[in-house]
């Protein structure tokens, strides 16, 4: 068989997705279950230090410091769609380019636990 | 907080990689999150293939039951899923919503990949196309025969759908075998159908005193049509054994005297196995081959083989040309055929082998074992 790998958006117009990477798995609390669509997962912050910028993410505890990072390979965004129902082709399934990633923010470096609170640190800042 | 593009945040991926310095943003699940499998991550290995990907150049082909490969024009890609420990987050851009003011800024991750496909390249996988065309090989008066249903024949869409190859490599490998398109099927013809018709053309070259350096295409199509010979058939013959030499108006073809020699010592040896004491082949063949036509051994080859059976030498035919294309199948069937090579005997087989990312002596490293007993001996090679 012969699928083919469609794309509509040609060369200049490919939408640019990302990828947030970290080592390691987000778990929500057992309560939560699989209810996790609209929850926060955490805070991104960017913060740049002589030439480098520095990315901080914050999930729950856990500070997590990485990079900007630009994919030496980059990778496209494939679309399975099946096929309508009385169409040409025998296929029942083709492709299609819906995306493009360049670049992802990758967390790396082993998550520093937050021992205390945001706000309880702003609080010994101003004493 | 200064007010740059980072405030900004539509929630797409744009804003996310375009966080700037002091500036921070929520990151959260997509109202849609979920495992959205048909959502796949292709790693294109450079800008070539990237190219033709988004010039819609590139197709996915094979049966069910082998592996999916990814064909370029030209190229052909094996396709890997490498899996990852990592969570890496897949953000979408912003869809624009008109309707909505005030785009939400919370960054929302659409799904958790698991991984991503891998393209390696690879060699065409080849052999299959030689299997599909010999199931029905091409005979002259064949139109006369009762049989007519197109079964185990192959148009260039069949081919496509059954063969992992691009069609650059797929057209090499029909021009390989010495395929003709007949009636929009492609068929390899029989040999006894090519000697026939070669073996005409050659009669009739003395008959009307054709120079075979330069045949008029017209005219040898012209008589031979008269004789009833399919013009397709004709015209292949004049390929496979000649080239075209176009000068002014009229198609010359100038035959080629060694792929004449190496046809007609086939004939005389009959199909791969066939052998006799090499004295009585030399005879037989130059009684084959045109007056004038300078014969030597040298021109087989890759063709065949000689074996010393007591006092005699005897040759055999063994053509390269119908053995398999990848390495693994083609050192097996040289090793079954005979244990030790020499590098001389040996090379004429393996020279056409090619695999991407492995050189020749690679190929060798990888499938033989190389004995040289000391600097001035010659290497010999067998099976690992």
């Amino acid at each position: 068989m012969e699928i083919k790998v469609k794309c509509n958006c040609g060369v200049e117009n490919c939408s640019e997705w990302a990828i947030l990477e970290l080592q390691g798995v987000v778990e929500s609390q057992p309560s939560i279950a699989n209810q996790i669509r609209g929850l926060e997962i955490g805070r991104l912050c960017c913060s740049s230090s002589s030439s480098q910028v520095n990315y901080t993410f914050t999930v729950g505890y856990h500070e997590l410091s990485g990079t900007k990072v630009s994919l030496k390979k980059p990778l496209l965004v494939l679309k399975k769609n099946k096929q309508e129902e009385g169409s040409v082709s025998n296929n029942e399934v083709d492709l299609e380019v819906i995306g493009i990633i360049r670049h992802k923010i990758l967390f790396k470096n082993r998550p520093k636990a937050i021992i205390s609170r945001p706000q309880v640190k702003d609080k010994k800042a101003s004493d | 907080m200064a007010t740059n593009k980072g405030d900004i945040n539509d929630g797409g991926a744009e804003s996310f990689l375009t966080l700037g310095p002091d500036n921070s943003v929520t990151v959260r699940y997509h109202p849609d999150f979920g495992p959205h499998s048909d959502l796949i991550l292709l790693e294109v290995p450079d800008d070539s293939v990237l190219n033709d990907l988004l010039r819609g150049r590139v197709t996915i082909r094979g049966q069910f039951d082998e592996d999916a490969v990814l064909c370029t024009p030209s190229s052909t890609y094996a396709m890997k899923f490498v899996g990852t420990s990592n969570s890496v987050f897949l953000i979408p851009p912003r869809k624009p919503n008109l309707s909505d003011p005030q785009p939400n800024p919370l960054v929302s991750v659409l799904k958790l990949a698991p991984g991503n496909v891998e393209l390696v390249l690879t060699a065409p996988r080849l052999d299959k196309l030689r299997f599909l065309l010999m199931q029905r090989l091409y005979k002259i008066d064949e139109e006369d025969e009762e049989d007519c249903s197109s079964e185990g024949l192959y148009t260039w869409h069949d081919l496509i759908c059954s063969i992992q190859a691009s069609d650059e490599e797929l057209r090499e490998g029909l021009k390989f075998l010495s395929a003709v398109e007949i009636n929009g099927f492609w068929r390899i013809v029989h040999p006894k159908s090519v000697n026939m018709i070669l073996t005409m053309v050659l009669t009739n070259s003395v008959l009307h005193d054709w120079s075979l350096d330069a045949l008029v295409e017209e005219e040898v199509l012209s008589v031979l049509e008269s004789d009833g010979f399919n013009t397709t058939i004709v015209k292949h013959c004049l390929e496979t054994f000649g080239t075209k030499n176009e000068n002014d108006n009229s198609k010359l073809w100038g035959l080629d005297k060694k792929r004449i020699a190496v046809h007609f010592a086939k004939q005389v040896l009959g199909s791969n196995g066939g052998k006799m004491r090499l004295e009585i082949f030399i005879e037989k063949w130059m009684r084959n081959v045109q007056k004038g036509t300078p014969f030597d051994l040298n021109m087989l080859e890759g063709e065949v083989l000689y074996e010393t059976i007591g006092a005699e030498t005897w040759i055999k035919a063994f053509s390269v040309a119908d053995l398999p294309l990848t390495p693994d199948a083609r050192f097996s069937v040289l090793f079954k055929e005979r244990a030790k090579w020499a590098w001389k005997d040996l090379e004429p087989y393996v020279r056409d082998l090619r695999v991407p990312g492995i050189s020749s002596e690679g190929l060798l490293i990888k499938y033989t074992r190389r004995v040289q007993p000391n600097a001035d001996a010659e290497p010999i090679f067998s099976a690992r």
